[in-house]
């Protein structure tokens, strides 16, 4: 009976269909202080992203901790709510996605569909198992909720699902406990199997794991995508791992997506140096052990006050006068810089890109004065200065207008937000 | 493999059935629990049994007999073996009806108790906002205020007699339970597997069902076991101190009653209540102990 009901829908499904669309999607967290509570400002983990999953397809969702992927994924399982930007699903009403195929606006017998066709697994294997449920009852509660079986049938198809994941009939009655890493993110795998969904998200799946284990449960995810036609949301810092998964690759740094395309194109020819970074940061077996790995310099900016125009220019290493510089930089640069940071007054702020810095004691404003002029920033930002004056304790200074830099066509379906290569420059 | 016999004839009520008795092996292969276990045995036995260890003569069991051709007599007397109290109460009689009084203060001040805190905990964790506040706020208030003395004003109140005592004990010691449970339910509210029965579609209802509630079950049994102690230490001591009915077998009222003897080397009449009340108290908070390792399935078993 199972059997007939998967050909049934593998029918229906045809690959290459868009099956979801993440719009222009933004979630922030407000920051909360003080007794009341009151909000002082939002941290940005998503900041209007948009990508496209389509039947059948891995999208690999990557890029360093903090840069919004898991909160992105969240929003993608319906586990929480954007704050704006819409979630499009293919409920099968047919015609191309719009404003009704909307999760958050779908009447809820397609909100019900769209709920039990995408699922998730989780990176911890211990803790998104129950560890009082037995795993004939964890494997089985989706089916339950939905109906679909109990008592013996309910047995026999999580002794199915088992056998799918590469376990079987003798572990129906066991605790979370009693298996290994591997063996409970195969449990977690069955589970999200149960309801057969069109999409599983993935969130960094292999990431507890040993390398070996790490590799069966993907060879396992990669089998299972063949039978079934799904789709993956494979979210992950391990390159590696997108580059042998996912058919096509997204790449976030905090909160925007920098570049997107077929994970060929972009692992041979990236065109954001961020995705560059990440690349060149890869440890791989046929490298010179003497020549130290390439890292990205600096730290993750704040994600409650992002730069401005390309988010990646404070640490970019090929960043041009058209980033999008701003007085934030200055602020960013005299934080790391304890003493001059000590003596900062104030910081009267015209626009983003214009202000005056007032100092407690002219030496401090002339070294401020001097080190913007000289290569302790890079040169892309001197560039950038379109005024710099000393005036007594004051630092005043003016960065040229940018436009915003977002994500244009490089052909063949591969996007980055870069002003480098971008058309007409 | 963590274990490799294929149990193809099992079944679910078997495997929890099998828990149960590996917990409860756990429990008994700890020295320390394993004689605080043995130690409620026998004094739940005694209070079980006690109409045929100790069978009254008198209409109300709970009263002690009074035998004024015997009293003072000292342990060893036939037919007295702990001796007898002022009013020629049999020591022995006391101490084993005390344990039936005991039983019954715990056991409705414990349910009573895990029910209310239960129940506020959860409307506290799973509404929030104002109403968690309020009600975080009276538990902060019950807890500022140390257990004994706060049972004792409660008690006066409502004035002497055991079924206050225990109506005392029950406004008191709801608190511990409702802050768990509020915790817990804020703690596994979080947790992945939550996450998941979410993305899977279940209700809330049966996320609290079958998610928060067996997972916050073990730090409420653990509480609960140990207030099992707790609750008779303290309601021994509003006995003591005259909040009890006079002349009732009730550990805390006959360690009342026979102190005055103590200097006058009557030791026996408030000796073996008081030794009862130290050994209830001890087995419960030993037994506590065991149960909240044995309890986390994490360690059960050690495989």
């Amino acid at each position: 009976m199972m059997q007939q009901r998967l050909s049934e829908k593998s029918a229906q499904r045809k690959a290459g269909d868009t099956l979801l669309s993440v719009r222009n999607l933004c979630k922030h967290f407000p920051i909360r202080e003080g007794i009341l509570q009151s909000t002082v400002g939002h941290v940005r983990a998503v900041d209007g992203v948009s990508f496209d999953i389509r039947r059948g397809e891995t999208v690999g969702l990557v890029g360093e901790s903090g840069c919004g992927k898991t909160t992105l994924s969240q929003c993608v399982a319906g586990l929480t709510t954007p704050t704006s930007g819409e979630i499009l699903f293919d409920t099968g009403r047919g015609g191309p996605l719009g404003q009704e195929d909307r999760i958050d606006a779908m009447p809820r017998d397609r909100y019900r569909t769209y709920r039990r066709n995408t699922q998730m697994v989780f990176q911890d294997n211990f803790a998104s198992l129950n560890p009082r449920e037995l795993v004939i009852d964890c494997i089985g509660r989706p089916l339950r909720v939905y109906n679909e079986a109990s008592g013996s049938e309910l047995t026999e198809r999580v002794v199915e699902l088992l056998e799918q994941v590469g376990l079987g009939r003798q572990h129906l009655y066991r605790y979370p406990h009693q298996f290994s890493g591997g063996q409970r993110q195969r449990i977690s795998i069955a589970r999200a199997l149960a309801l057969d969904p069109e999409l599983i998200v993935l969130d960094e799946p292999t990431s507890a794991l040993d390398v070996s284990v790490q590799a069966q449960i993907l060879n396992l995810l990669w089998d299972l995508q063949k039978h079934r036609h799904l789709a993956y949301l494979f979210v992950t810092h391990d390159l590696s791992v997108v580059r042998h998964m996912a058919d096509r690759t997204v790449t976030m740094y905090l909160g925007r997506v920098v570049e997107q395309g077929p994970t060929e194109t972009i692992f041979g020819n990236a065109a954001h140096p961020y995705t560059k970074a990440l690349l060149a940061a890869k440890p791989d077996l046929d490298d010179d052990p003497s020549v130290p790995i390439a890292t990205l310099e600096g730290v993750v900016p704040d994600p409650a006050r992002p730069p401005k125009g390309c988010r990646f220019h404070t640490r970019c290493p090929v960043a041009t006068p058209d980033c999008g510089w701003e007085v934030d930089d200055i602020v960013r640069l005299l934080e790391a810089d304890e003493t001059l940071f000590q003596s900062l007054q104030g910081v009267a702020r015209k626009t983003d890109l214009e202000a005056g810095l007032t100092f407690a004691d002219e030496t401090a404003a002339a070294a401020l004065h001097a080190a913007l002029g000289s290569d302790r920033v890079p040169l892309a930002m001197r560039t950038a200065t379109e005024t710099l004056d000393l005036n007594g304790k004051t630092v005043n200074i003016r960065f040229r207008e940018t436009e915003e830099v977002s994500l244009t066509d490089r052909g063949e379906g591969h996007q980055a937000a870069c002003v480098l290569g971008r058309g007409g420059q | 493999m963590a274990m490799t016999d294929p149990i193809l004839s099992e079944s679910a009520a078997k495997v929890r059935l099998r828990r149960q008795g590996e917990v409860l092996r756990s429990l008994m292969t700890n020295p320390t629990t394993a004689l605080g276990m043995i130690i409620i045995i026998l004094l739940l036995g005694m209070a079980i049994f006690a109409p045929y260890l100790m069978p009254p003569n008198i209409p109300d069991p709970y009263q002690m007999p009074r035998d004024w051709g015997a009293t003072r007599m000292p342990p060893g007397t036939p037919g007295h073996p702990l001796g007898t109290t002022n009013q020629g109460g049999d020591v022995l009689y006391g101490v084993v009806w005390g344990s039936r009084s005991s039983l019954q203060m715990s056991l409705i001040v414990v349910s009573v108790t895990v029910v209310i805190g239960v129940v506020i905990g959860s409307i506290a964790g799973i509404v929030g906002g104002w109403i968690d506040e309020a009600l975080m706020r009276v538990v902060d208030i019950f807890l500022s205020i140390p257990e004994l003395i706060f049972a004792l004003a409660v008690a006066a109140i409502l004035g002497p007699s055991f079924t206050n005592i225990i109506l005392s004990l029950c406004i008191v010691f709801w608190v511990k339970y409702a802050r768990i449970m509020r915790a817990q339910i804020i703690l596994i509210r979080q947790s992945d597997y939550v996450q998941a029965a979410r993305v899977m579609g279940d209700s809330r209802f049966n996320i609290f069902r079958r998610d928060i509630l067996p997972n916050a079950s073990t730090p409420i049994a653990v509480q609960a076991t140990l207030d099992m102690g707790n609750i008779v230490l303290v309601g021994a001591t509003l006995s003591f101190i005259g909040l009890s009915e006079s002349g009732i077998a009730e550990w805390g009222v006959l360690v009342s009653e026979g102190q005055a003897g103590i200097a006058s080397g009557r030791w026996w009449a408030s000796t073996f209540p008081g030794l009862m009340i130290f050994l209830w108290a001890l087995a419960f908070n030993l037994v506590g102990d065991g149960l909240r390792d044995a309890l986390d399935p994490r360690t059960e078993g050690k495989r």
